[in-house]
């Protein structure tokens, strides 16, 4: 491949932060036109590298090359100039500017000093059109779920007009439904000649997408080459390093041990219509639907995060109310939420004390803490979910983000409740790390726990639960048990009624 | 390395200041002098203290200044009423008090804490001057006003009873805030409040919990008026002490944005602010160009600040 044809290469890249070499002196070239992938574990340098090519990092050495030039970008904005835009994996938007307005963010028209609202509203819909995203585009962003935030800032990429596109994990927090018009973005971005960069966990889509692929594995790139011929075992054994069993098992056969969470009628006007269902000791509950159809919604009000108008939640039989996450605590629940940068973490402080964030109380002797003791608990319950960091002092913002969402889990183990709810619990996490996340879960609920997961990827759904609920509209539309019929619950997602719900 | 220059950079300016002065001036190095700057900060290193502890969980109390002026009406009224001991604790328990209501007032209401610690500035001393018939009270006691003199400016191992009381305040709150539970939760709520909510932290009750805090330093400083000057004025301290504990804990490295920071900083933030203008006098600058400087230096810390976390970032 000739210096010409690549419309982005790196030489020799180095990147340190601290201790941690994330990466260390990667060399490729992505040819112009091309859907590029590139895949790893969580930590393994994927994201940082894409940072280094759009100038939101600077690398400690290396030479980045853009359409023929070398470039040392200094911002991101330099980044645009020269031609590269990138859709960050932690969302970054303006929370109090409109959908539009976020959007349009670093390529305002302008008529003189003013932005150019007309100009504004037909760029506007030209990239609805593109991307066949409906969003209101008055809506302010702070208030837009997860899913929509994203479609957001894919949006704000390809306004750019780039010619390369990084995409860390756009597909992450989306539907099934969604990730097609993704996808059929992205080909249509390719056909006109851009390029883009795809990260992603999703190794299938990166096979059917993506022409070439290259694999990180601890900041140094395995290998590189046509995407033709590889599987996904062959992908992930280059990611982790060894063969690894991707199949899911079969799910557990029905639990059949006492009612653990009772929901009733719960109600709340215009989101949650008569919402009914049990979950039993040891049972996995799947909550599955279109993003927007309730399911998180569901789980906030019985954890007291939200409030509800009518119905009546039981915990082993006991009438409870929450009217706050502390008292639903303080009641045997515990939830892992959706966005671990806006509910999850306290981003500037240390793993330690993300840990630990909801259990101060019982590590403490009458109220008072003792640093070390916490240490050494938070490195266990780190090590207990898997996570690759270098001391647990570090800030968290330092993590990547897989491992940022493994610091949630470590924290509902450690609080050990009778109910837990995860909500998207494996977003953006790597192969493996799921697999774990999806093993903690199954020995959590053999220990007696009850377990509401909630997830947009069917098939982690159907592959981790027993039992199903597809949630439609704030209503139960149907209830599945293994076997699944795949199609009988997709139709669900979007009204189908499948088995009659009991 | 750059992060070390902004965690421990002010420690290198207070050092740098505590030479330069050490060497250009033969009084600065003296016990006097060192009881005399930390007698004059004494009240500033309380109020910096609780201002540390709010910025960390994200809010602002600019109500400080206006709570301990209503506090030391209220001492010296209460000792009139009630006697000694019982007004002292009255007037430390009325800046609790206000600290409560103003905290209950911005929780419930989920106003900004910079405006609603603004009007409740205006509110409280308007409060003063009501307790106050308008203008001055004074310990009636002339024993009671005698006893509570000797205690705040009796010396006690070469320091004045004031500056021993700041000094036991700003390091349990110190303590406090580092190795308690209360301490975890005020910096988990500081750095994401709906995080901190959802992990089962009553994140309004810590934010409640700080203003109180805010408001038992400020009664605190009250009752060092009163016994300072035997009186209560309805301009014991003026804003611009509030204004100065949050220079000095922004100058001390405290992120404005909440979550991250420490006591000890807001307590250096103060004695850098006292070195410089004790460095101006004895160097003999003219005190009308001290506010100038002092205020550009902090602009200085400040941006230095925003420099170094830009390039660490
Ligand atoms: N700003 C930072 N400060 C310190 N360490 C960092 C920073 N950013 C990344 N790292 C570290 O660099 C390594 C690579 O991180 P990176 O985010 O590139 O991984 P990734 O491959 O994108 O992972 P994921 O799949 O989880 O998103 C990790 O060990 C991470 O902790
Ligand atoms: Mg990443």
């Amino acid at each position: 491949m000739s210096a010409s044809t690549a419309v982005v290469s790196v030489r020799d890249m180095v990147k340190t932060f601290g201790a941690t070499r994330a990466v260390r002196g990667v060399t490729l070239e992505i040819p112009r036109g091309s859907i590029f992938g590139l895949v790893g574990e969580n930590g393994a340098g994927k994201s940082t590298l894409a940072k280094l090519m759009a100038g939101i990092e600077s690398p400690d050495s290396g030479v980045l090359t853009i359409s023929g030039r070398e470039q040392s970008l200094r911002d991101p904005h330099e980044g645009i100039k020269a031609g590269v835009s990138m859709m960050a994996q932690e969302i970054m938007l303006v929370p109090d500017a409109t959908v539009e307005q976020n959007v349009l963010l670093g390529s305002m028209p302008r008529r003189g000093p003013f932005p150019n609202r007309k100009e504004m509203r037909r760029r506007y819909a030209e990239l609805v059109e593109f991307t066949e995203f409906d969003l209101d585009f008055k809506a302010k962003v702070g208030s837009l779920r997860v899913a929509d935030q994203q479609k957001v800032e894919i949006m704000r990429a390809l306004s750019q007009d780039a010619d390369m596109i990084i995409m860390d994990e756009p597909s992450a927090a989306l539907t099934t439904d969604e990730v097609e018009r993704l996808h059929h973005s992205i080909r249509e971005i390719a056909r006109r000649g851009s390029t883009v960069l795809l990260i992603s966990h999703f190794l299938e889509e990166v096979l059917a997408l993506t022409d070439h692929v290259a694999i990180m594995r601890d900041g140094d790139l395995v290998r590189v080459g046509p995407t033709s011929g590889e599987t996904v075992d062959s992908l992930v054994a280059s990611m982790v390093g060894r063969a690894l069993d991707t199949d899911y098992h079969e799910p557990k056969p029905q639990a059949d041990g006492p009612v653990r969470l009772s929901v009733s009628h719960l109600t709340r006007a215009g989101i949650l219509d008569d919402v009914s269902f049990d979950i039993r000791q040891g049972e996995i509950l799947g909550l599955a639907g279109l993003i927007g159809s309730g399911r998180s919604e569901i789980a906030r009000c019985i954890f007291g995060a939200d409030s509800f108008d009518s119905g009546e939640i039981h915990i082993d039989g006991e009438l409870v109310r929450p009217s706050s996450p502390h008292e639903a605590i303080a009641q045997g629940m515990f939830m892992v939420p959706e966005s671990r940068k806006e509910q999850g973490l306290v981003l500037g402080s240390s793993i330690s004390d993300n840990l630990l964030l909801a259990t101060h109380k019982k590590r403490s002797l009458g109220g008072w803490v003792s640093k070390r003791t916490q240490w050494a608990a938070a490195e266990k319950l780190a090590q207990s979910v898997d996570l690759r960091f270098n001391s647990v002092k570090q800030a968290v913002g330092s993590l990547s983000g897989g491992n940022q969402q493994k610091i949630l889990f470590g924290r509902a183990a450690e609080v050990n409740p009778r109910l837990l709810i995860v909500d998207e619990p494996t977003r953006g996490v790597d192969i493996a790390a799921k697999r774990a996340i999806h093993e903690t879960l199954e020995e959590m609920a053999a220990s007696g726990m009850a377990v509401l997961f909630i997830s947009s990827e069917l098939e982690e759904v159907l592959g981790v639960c027993s039992r199903v609920l597809v949630i439609h509209r704030g209503r139960v539309q149907a209830e599945f048990k293994a076997p699944y019929d795949e199609e009988k619950v997709i139709s669900a997602f979007f009204g189908q009624s499948g088995l009659p719900h009991d | 390395m750059i992060e070390r220059i902004r965690n421990y950079g002010i420690v290198g300016v207070f050092g740098l200041l505590f030479v330069v002065l050490a060497f250009t001036s033969p009084s600065f190095l003296s016990l006097q002098n060192g009881a005399n700057i930390l007698d004059q900060s004494s009240v500033l290193l309380i109020l910096a203290a609780t201002t540390t502890v709010c910025i960390i969980a994200g809010i602002f109390d600019l109500s400080i200044a206006a709570v301990a002026t209503a506090s030391a009406i209220m001492t010296v009224n209460a000792i009139n009423a009630v006697g000694l001991v019982g007004g002292v604790i009255l007037g430390v328990l009325f800046g609790a008090l206000l600290g409560l209501i103003t905290g209950v007032a911005i929780t419930k209401t989920n106003v900004n804490s910079f405006i609603g610690t603004l009007a409740a500035s205006f509110t409280y001393r308007g409060l003063g001057l009501i307790l106050a018939a308008g203008g001055l009270v004074t310990i009636e006691n002339e024993q009671s006003a005698q006893t509570l003199r000797d205690v705040m400016e009796g010396k006690y191992l070469g320091l004045k009873g004031a500056v021993w009381i700041a000094i036991g305040f700003v390091i349990l709150v110190g303590v406090v805030l580092a190795y308690t539970v209360w301490g975890k939760k005020v910096y988990a709520v500081g750095g994401n409040w709906q995080a901190a909510r959802l992990a089962g932290i009553r994140s309004n009750r810590v934010l409640i919990s700080c203003y109180v805090l805010s408001g038992i330093g400020a009664g605190v400083a009250g009752v060092i008026y009163a016994g300072r000057y035997g009186t209560g004025a309805t301009n014991a301290y003026p804003d611009s002490y509030a204004f100065t504990a949050i220079a000095a804990t922004v100058v001390g490295g405290v992120s404005i944005f909440g979550g991250s920071g420490a006591v000890w900083r807001g307590t250096l933030g103060i004695l850098t602010f006292a070195l410089i203008g004790n460095g101006l006098n004895l160097l003999g600058v003219d005190t009308t160009y001290q506010q100038t400087i002092l205020g550009l230096l902090i602009f200085a810390a400040v941006a230095a600040d925003q420099v170094f976390r830009r390039k660490s970032a």
